[in-house]
């Protein structure tokens, strides 16, 4: 079976499609900075016109720009981030109260949007990575985070608030030729190094702590399996999310899942015009 | 280096950290959350010594812009060839506060007194209409997205 016939029925299987769809470029008000109102009057001078995201808080579609949105002042004074709609979503449906820790914050955007409701933790392991990390949190003026180049299996120090924004084999909005690179054995793989980062993450949180995994993958490997290996060997339950998408599903081929994994949202390009996205928060019993 | 830095702009003291060759602004609540590892990046980062110079970074100009008198405010124009690396003539200018002396490091403001980065007065010449030698600004997020190595 070729690479094509292969996702278009598994997702088939799960109620997506592999449909491509063309993108709106979105941004990120970054609140520290200035206010979502005031941002779009500023930009609005530029002749860049921004249309509110209904699902997100502070996310604007890109309608019209003249010029590259990079090479605009404001985006080099920090007051806003490219950042895609479906990506804006974790942080939201974490809602942190108190200190997070961000388990690879690489490039920075949703480091930057935690920024905006707590005082970060952020790690990332890879070098040059980190560097990217490290001139967003600049150009942002991110004043409340610590980051560290570690990785992330070697922290040992409890929170009440996790973001896993785990490593994934992406989806085939993100690149070309997705399809043609991908394959279950590569997402079987990653699917191990994820239940990894999940088991090390829950044994960071703290009693009744709150986690929220997400992945750009819509592999239910990549998501629902490794929700499952943590309500099968941790004392967590997942919570609901209020937030666009479908239920995470119960039944693929030969996995059945706990009937709360419809709590998780699986994000389709084809139903919500934004990259395909999985999200599960889940809290720590008490 | 980096105290004389700041005494350019103002005689107040800011409270630093040093972690290597690099300064972050001090912070104890931040402090408080420090895993037991070394940080390599903590809250605002004001520059770094390399080759023996102090370079500084734009969270410390724009720290400086709100306790120093020091500044250049320029016009839509000069912020744009400003950002663009290029040294401020008259017709940038809107105003200019604190010492007029040539040689002075100034800080340059946007019309919403945001920082865009910092340079020197230059010397009133004959004919010459520049007024201050562009340093650094705030550009050089482009050139670091572009070339990770650069500093």
């Amino acid at each position: 079976m070729d690479s094509q016939t292969f996702f278009t029925q598994r997702y088939q299987e799960i109620g997506g499609s592999l449909e491509r769809i063309v993108l709106q470029r979105c941004i990120r008000t970054n609140t520290l900075r200035i206010s979502s109102n005031d941002l779009q009057k500023r930009l609005a001078k530029r002749g860049v016109h921004l249309q509110k995201i209904p699902f997100v808080k502070d996310g604007f579609y890109v309608s019209t720009s003249r010029f590259n949105l990079v090479s605009c002042p404001e985006y080099l004074l920090g007051l806003f981030y490219i950042q895609d709609a479906a990506a804006q979503l974790p942080v939201e449906m974490l809602n942190p109260l108190g200190v997070v820790l961000d388990a690879f914050a690489a490039p920075g955007g949703k480091t930057s949007q935690l920024a905006c409701y707590a005082p970060v933790v952020a790690i990332e392991e890879n070098k040059s990575r980190f560097q990217k990390l490290w001139n967003n949190l600049e150009r942002l003026g991110v004043g409340n985070c610590i980051a560290y180049n570690m990785d992330f299996l070697e922290v040992t120090t409890g929170f009440e608030w996790i973001l896993l924004d785990a490593p994934c084999s992406g989806n085939y909005m993100l690149e070309p030729g997705w399809v043609q690179k991908n394959s279950l054995e590569r997402i079987l793989e990653r699917s191990y190094i994820q239940q990894q980062f999940m088991h090390h993450a829950l044994s960071l949180l703290k009693k009744n702590g709150v986690l929220v995994y997400s992945t750009c993958s819509l592999e239910p490997e990549e998501d629902e399996l490794v929700i499952q290996s943590a309500l099968d060997t941790q004392h967590v339950h997942l919570e609901p999310l209020s937030c666009i998408g479908d239920p995470g599903v119960t039944v693929f081929q030969n996995y059945r899942f706990d009937p709360s994994m419809t709590l998780c949202r699986r994000i389709w390009p084809s139903k919500h015009q934004i990259i395909g996205f999985f999200m599960a928060r889940l809290r720590k019993h008490a | 280096m980096l105290k004389h830095f700041i005494h350019q702009f103002t005689k107040t003291e800011v409270p630093y950290l040093q972690i290597g060759g690099k300064f972050f602004l001090k912070n104890p609540e931040l402090a408080t959350y420090r895993l037991p590892q070394k940080e390599d990046y903590f809250g605002i980062f004001l520059g770094e010594i390399r080759r023996n110079t102090f370079f500084p970074a734009v969270g410390l100009l724009d720290l400086l812009s709100q306790i120093s008198v020091e500044k250049v405010v320029v016009n839509q124009h000069g912020e744009l060839d400003f950002l663009y690396g290029k040294h401020l003539r008259k017709r940038h200018i809107l105003s200019i506060t604190g010492t007029d002396r040539p040689g002075s490091l100034k800080l340059v403001q946007n019309e919403h007194d945001e920082n865009l980065g910092y340079g020197i007065l230059a010397a009133e010449k004959k004919g010459s209409q520049q007024v201050l030698r562009h340093i650094l600004d705030r550009g050089i997020f482009i050139q670091r997205d572009k070339n990770p190595d650069s500093p």
